[in-house]
């Protein structure tokens, strides 16, 4: 009897699931989804790459590329912190999964713009 | 005297959530001895800590345990800290406390609903996992994960909590406390708890103190033990009292996580009521200076104790990390001998086992 007030609250509560992908769930304005650069705002500096503690970021200055590795990518949001000039953004979407190691390449506006899509689940044809 | 037979318990077994393997001599259905065999999961993370930079080492510390991460990062900044020493703010130290209670209070929500499911009560199970739900919201709202909260940093925290989120914050706090007073009423007066708890894996006061147990196993058995009794962070000005439980049985440990889960909640509200405004990090200068250093923290499983050596540069000499698990372990071979093999199951949850913390 003890447990009735949980089961008559549940009973008119409605289900504490959603009805997932359909309903997909709103994230918070804080939560760590992925990171993005914002390619005018970046200097190549460096500092992102130095401090990131999972080695997921390369900077390659000959070609102005800032690559990003989202495979080793932790979302811990030290480059975001680290940027002197707010080139990096943390985006509260997540990632799909993807069966690739790809990197993203993220070119400074002298350059030709290149993105790789990552992150996307690549259709298998059968 | 019937014939003795040496049975595997784990490392892969439905109650286990983390690989431990227990070589379970019985004779018929009784236990009457028991080896430990650890070391499936170790990872080597103590060796790499030395050769990141001191600041990386944060999100690896993180990784140790994925129920108290939060813990384990602020743990590893804690004694980095030390090494200087460096004094935090005011506000980081209630914000340290609020996360670490916050984590407590979803630990212990996990191990009951583990606890209650390993008695083949599963929809006590959904109801503590459903109310653990909240707790994750609230983490990731102020933290930014459910999981790897990563709020901690040399000299502080990274993230604040302002108005909207406090408010938040209490309101879910407040009603998960109800929710889960109501099925704590539930699960301690239950005939059928009862009867698979009480008087199974009794461990002694005097073989408690002796064996070196800690957390809520050790308070279970009636000593009045915990590590926030130091102070440290914002515990020295919140009102706290170790709970404690008489019987030192499967039982007991049951009572005393319960109540240890509204306690948590009441330390959050009242941090929450009494945080100060102000700096939430201070500037380290430098490198962590060639010194020692050992910190002791209250994790939801018991006492977290970190040792860090510095050599002047940005790498640690030696990081030394001893988990409350590893303290724990010892005390199956006293609480397992002489039960009934269909006991074994809740006996070893009820240490609160995290493999992942012990092995590193």
């Amino acid at each position: 009897m003890s447990m009735l007030s949980t089961v008559v609250s549940n009973l008119f509560g409605g289900p504490a699931t959603l009805m997932y992908p359909v309903k997909p769930r709103e994230p918070h304005a804080r939560t760590r989804g992925q990171i993005a650069l914002n390619e005018s705002l970046c200097d190549g500096c460096g500092n992102c790459a130095r401090r990131c503690p999972a080695v997921a970021i390369e900077i390659v200055k000959e070609k102005k590329q800032w690559i990003l590795y989202p495979d080793r990518c932790i979302i811990c949001e030290v480059c975001a912190d680290a940027c002197n000039r707010n080139a990096i953004e943390v985006l509260p979407k997540w990632r799909t999964p993807f069966y690739k190691r790809e990197q993203i390449v993220f070119q400074s506006k002298g350059g030709k713009e290149v993105k790789e899509k990552a992150g996307e689940c690549p259709v298998e044809e059968v | 005297m019937a014939p003795r037979t040496i049975t595997p318990f784990g490392p892969q077994h439905p109650v286990l959530p983390e690989p431990i393997q227990l070589k379970l001599t019985l004779e018929d259905e009784k236990v009457v001895d028991v080896l430990p065999a650890i070391g499936y999961g170790h990872r080597g993370i103590e060796k790499a800590c030395e050769l990141n930079e001191y600041p990386k080492n944060i999100y690896l510390c993180e990784r140790i345990c994925g129920i108290c991460s939060a813990i384990h990062g602020m743990t590893y900044c804690d004694v980095v800290e030390k090494l200087w020493p460096l004094e935090i703010p005011p506000r980081a130290k209630y914000l340290r406390t609020i996360w670490a209670e916050m984590s407590r209070t979803h630990s212990h929500l996990l191990w009951l609903g583990l606890a209650v499911d390993a008695l083949g009560f599963e929809s006590m199970f959904m109801q503590y996992w459903r109310i653990r739900e909240k707790v994750l919201d609230i983490l990731e709202m102020t933290a930014g994960h459910r999981v790897t909260q990563s709020v901690a940093v040399v000299g502080g925290v990274r993230r604040d909590i302002d108005d909207d989120q406090k408010k938040h914050c209490i309101e879910v706090l407040k009603d998960v406390r109800k929710e889960a007073e109501a099925l704590n009423n539930v699960l301690v007066n239950d005939y059928t708890v009862k009867a698979r708890t009480v008087g199974k894996g009794v461990l002694s006061y005097d073989q408690a103190i002796a064996l070196g147990c800690c957390g809520p196993h050790l308070r279970a058995s009636g000593v009045k033990e915990d590590c926030r009794q130091l102070g440290y962070w914002a515990y020295g000005d919140l009102s706290f009292e170790p709970i404690t439980a008489p019987g030192g049985d499967t039982y007991s440990r049951v009572a005393v996580r319960c109540g240890e889960l509204l306690q948590a909640i009441d330390l959050q509200l009242e941090a929450f009521a009494k945080m100060p405004e102000g700096d939430i990090a201070a500037k380290p200068k430098g490198s962590p200076p060639a010194n020692e250093a050992a910190t002791r923290i209250e994790q939801p499983r018991g006492e977290l104790f970190y040792y860090a050596k510095g050599n002047g540069t940005r790498n640690l000499e030696r990081l030394r990390v001893r988990t409350p698990t590893y303290a724990n372990i010892p005390s199956l071979l006293v609480m397992l001998p002489g039960c009934e093999m269909a006991d074994v199951a809740i006996i070893v949850l009820s240490i609160d086992p995290c493999i992942s913390c012990t092995e590193r």
